[in-house]
């Protein structure tokens, strides 16, 4: 009995050591790694994407404006595959009033991705069996990525190399998150892009695009979720409108809620002035959308406003320190800002 | 199967929960079964498993046919079958290329023919191995020192053991019959004494042998680019590298049985410590030189022409000069076996084989005259001082036979040394060159620290077991250099994807 409890103290201390050494190891901090940190039940909205996700919607702004919180699960270059697994995990922890799913990734080959595409989702995922099933499937589509396959099931195996890369963001955590949102000095760039005209021709989803597709709209009918598919504001190319416009259709046909916000007529940005590069807003451009879409979710869906709830508070806390960086990174106060869009 | 892999670890994970529930008199066949999957768990075809049935048929029958036979006589034909039977099979899959490679240098030289192409066959892991322990047995049955394994299924785990197949040691029949086939209760001390080993071996293998490596390959790799001293340091590190290599696999292997109660003969004792290539063979491959002693050399040294080629030397060269000539010759017969059974090419054979013998020649000639100037210069041989000096040599020695161990042929062999005497000692002090060979300078630091860490143990090893001394310590103590060396191996440890994560984080979009 006593070599038993031996042996689990010595686990015991092993696991904590191993938590400890491997949050600073792993990767910086990600938006799906801030999820995973709010309390259980806590979120009112999930939104799903790629950078384009954590690029454009500012979740404090939203939860400034009208209550409601949002939990990222996004990361650069997401694929669409691994869009099915995050909603399982969020179901583990999470019941949100919605889910909001960016398709811009959707048209993309499904064997494009590489190996940082795919880890930049997963690795930030706990480990589980949806993380697992992403992995399989992604790998699945990745062709001739499957020699190592081991060490994306066990993060450790590569990420136990940056021990020399460690800096400072490792041991306090990455400042340039505000639960989820991305602020920091690049995102306030203004990259001027021409203007964008969506198409109107369609082009027919590669087939395997499709099939992924459709297991999403399976999984969510058969869990009855709320969902809301969107396609962000920003320029397309190769004409990934074109198949874009067949998804909606796709999504029409299977009564779901389709929004895209390059063809609304209420809403657009200053192509000159609101992008940092031809696929993301910058913080201009995202408070803008935020604005637009977050009022649109609290009218057509209901919402509770958290904001005088005292377990929300890290979230005025999140939303007063994303002004002061706006503060520092533009010179402008950001209520002045905010008041000047609104009028 | 790598024994630093994770599906290495679950595979072992499995056979220990099952050796462990199962009766005792029932693990032997978990082993078996472990045992073949891990023989054929990368090379499952029809040609290993017939190689295998080869093997062990002519091991097994051989060796109750030898057994039988003992009284009346037939019992050394059949041993001389058997052996020959593992032989040709062994010669056949690993030195066809060296039989090429002679007969394509005899072309080229004399212009006759033409060159053959070298023939790659798909032989199973750790043959080298079972070869010589089959034959091992078939000898000691023959001897009449251990009796013959009737039961095909327990022949072949003796046979195909395997933890030992991928480094070794050579086990014998008698040493590994109870040991085998008797079964073991759980231990939880032998446990937790096993896993130490295997870490500590694990950290030998991943935290320093490979990051000697990345050294060593980088410069040996690209010899157009690296000379001088990068050359003379790849040199000096390669020892090193294969030492940690081989010895970190051993601890891996003997931790491994040792958890399952299973005891196999040390094959290292801090052979860098040696004052003589002498006492580092001593200490170094133990079991393969007390296998190629007791079947090779002895044999050969008694045999009717050694005796004879004695006694006519006495006559000739006198008593004292005379009696040494069948001892050189059957010791250079021996290293040259040596050299041949670590690979199937002539830089086997020079660098772990003849410079071997010539070293051990020239020590034993030499060493009487060194003894006599050393007196008469006052030079004493008792300090300290002195004892490094011969410690230096030695490894300087053994380091200048691996340049041809490490080398893909002689003539590369000799570009390695040639390239050594180019004169850029800069490079050691300019901060920037070394860094370009593989390893930057963080790497250098986990190195330098490694190989301390390494040195202090190995100099309690002197004085006993450094596993005893740190069970005595308190728990505390304990656990945190348990800790530290775990968590060595998970963070500094040279595995995984090359992959670089900082270009993964999500700005870069």
């Amino acid at each position: 009995m006593k070599k038993l409890c031996k042996i689990f103290i010595f686990l015991f201390i092993f696991c904590i050591l191993w938590n400890c050494i491997f949050k600073i190891l792993w990767l910086e901090k990600t938006p799906i790694k801030y999820f995973y940190d709010e309390p259980k039940n806590s979120l009112d909205v999930v939104y799903v994407g790629s950078s384009n996700a954590y690029a454009h919607f500012n979740t404090t702004l939203a939860y400034h404006l009208y209550g409601f919180t949002t939990g990222m699960l996004s990361a650069d270059s997401q694929p669409f595959a691994v869009v099915k697994y995050l909603i399982k995990e969020s179901e583990k922890y999470q019941k949100p009033n919605l889910y909001v799913i960016d398709i811009a990734k959707l048209v993309d080959d499904l064997d494009s991705f590489g190996e940082g595409d795919i880890r930049k989702s997963t690795d930030s995922m706990k480990f589980s069996k949806n993380r697992n099933d992403a992995i399989d499937e992604l790998l699945h589509y990745s062709k001739g990525k499957k020699d190592d396959c081991v060490n994306y099931y066990f993060s450790f195996l590569t990420y136990h190399n940056r021990w020399k890369n460690l800096s400072s963001q490792n041991f306090i955590g990455d400042n340039h998150l505000y639960k989820g949102y991305l602020l920091f000095d690049a995102t306030v760039q203004q990259e001027p892009q021409q203007n964008y005209k969506w198409s109107v021709n369609t082009i027919k989803l590669q087939k395997e695009n499709k099939k992924v597709l459709m297991n999403l709209i399976d999984y969510i009918q058969l869990e009855k979720l709320n969902t809301l598919f969107v396609i962000p504001i920003r320029t397309f190319q190769n004409k990934d409108d074109e198949r874009l416009n067949d998804a909606i259709s796709i999504l029409k046909k299977e009564k779901m809620n389709v929004i895209n916000f390059n063809d609304l007529k209420d809403f657009t940005v200053d192509f000159n002035k609101d992008f940092y590069n031809f696929a993301h807003l910058n913080v201009y451009g995202s408070t803008k959308y935020t604005i637009y879409f977050s009022n649109y979710l609290k009218e057509n869906y209901s919402l509770k406003d958290r904001r005088n709830s005292k377990i929300y508070r890290s979230w005025d806390r999140e939303y007063e320190r994303f002004k002061t960086t706006f503060k520092e990174l533009t010179n402008i106060k950001f209520e002045q800002y905010l008041s000047q869009i609104k009028s | 199967m790598n024994l630093t892999s994770l599906v290495f670890l679950f595979f072992y994970l499995i056979i220990f929960i099952i050796y462990f529930i199962v009766p005792k008199k029932f693990q032997w066949i978990i082993l078996s079964i472990s045992s073949f999957i891990f023989l054929f768990y990368h090379n499952l075809s029809f040609a290993t498993i017939s190689q295998a049935l080869i093997a062990l048929l002519s091991a097994y029958l051989f060796g109750i046919l030898i057994e039988k036979n003992l009284e009346n006589g037939k019992s050394r034909k059949f041993l001389l079958f058997g052996i020959g039977l593992i032989l040709i099979e062994l010669i056949y899959l690993k030195y066809t290329n060296l039989f090429i490679s002679t007969f394509n240098y005899i072309v080229r030289v004399f212009h006759i023919g033409s060159q053959q192409s070298y023939i790659y066959r798909n032989s199973l892991i750790g043959i080298s191995y079972y070869s010589l322990i089959m034959i091992s047995y078939l000898i000691d049955v023959y001897r009449g020192s251990c009796k013959a394994q009737k039961n095909i299924f327990k022949c072949a785990l003796f046979m195909f053991y395997f933890p030992i197949l991928t480094s070794g040691p050579f086990i014998r029949y008698n040493d590994m019959e109870s040991e085998l086939y008797s079964g073991h209760k759980f231990n939880y001390h032998t446990m937790c004494s096993g896993l130490l080993r295997i870490c500590w071996g694990i950290f030998k293998v991943l935290v320093i042998s490979q990051r000697l490596g990345y050294f060593v390959d980088g410069v040996y790799n690209n010899l157009a680019l690296y000379n001088g001293f990068y050359v003379l340091i790849a040199a000096l590190f390669f020892p090193l590298q294969l030492y940690t290599n081989f010895s970190g696999s051993i601890d891996i292997i003997m931790g491994i049985s040792e958890i399952l109660g299973i005891k196999l003969p040390e094959n290292f004792k801090t052979p860098f410590f040696s004052k003589t290539i002498t006492e580092f063979w001593r200490n170094w491959h133990i079991t393969l030189g007390a296998w190629l002693k007791d079947y090779i050399f002895y044999p050969l040294l008694k045999s009717d022409i050694m005796q004879k080629l004695n006694r006519e030397c006495k006559k000739i060269f006198g008593k004292k000069t005379g009696k040494k000539i069948p001892l050189y010759l059957s010791m250079l017969i021996m290293w040259i076996l040596i050299g041949t059974w670590h690979g199937g090419a002539y830089t086997y054979i020079i660098g772990s084989g003849l410079l071997q013998f010539i070293f051990i020649f020239l020590e034993d000639i030499l060493s009487p005259i060194v003894s006599k100037i050393n007196i008469k210069l006052g030079i004493n041989e008792e300090t300290f001082s002195y004892k490094l000096y011969q410690v230096i040599r030695t490894y300087l020695l053994f380091s200048f036979s691996m340049i041809f161990f490490r080398a893909t042929s002689i003539s590369n062999a000799i570009d390695i040394i040639k390239n050594i005497f180019v004169w850029n000692p800069w490079v050691l002090f300019d901060h920037t060159s070394l860094y370009k060979t593989g390893l930057d300078l963080y790497n250098y630091h986990i190195l330098i620290v490694s190989l301390i860490a390494m040195f202090v143990v190995q100099l309690l090893q002197r004085t006993g077991s450094v596993r005893e001394k740190l069970c005595k310590q308190n728990i505390i103590f304990r656990w945190t250099i348990i800790y530290i060396l775990i968590f060595s191996i998970i963070i500094f440890g040279c595995y995984g994807p090359g992959y670089d994560p900082t270009t993964f984080i999500y700005r870069q979009f």
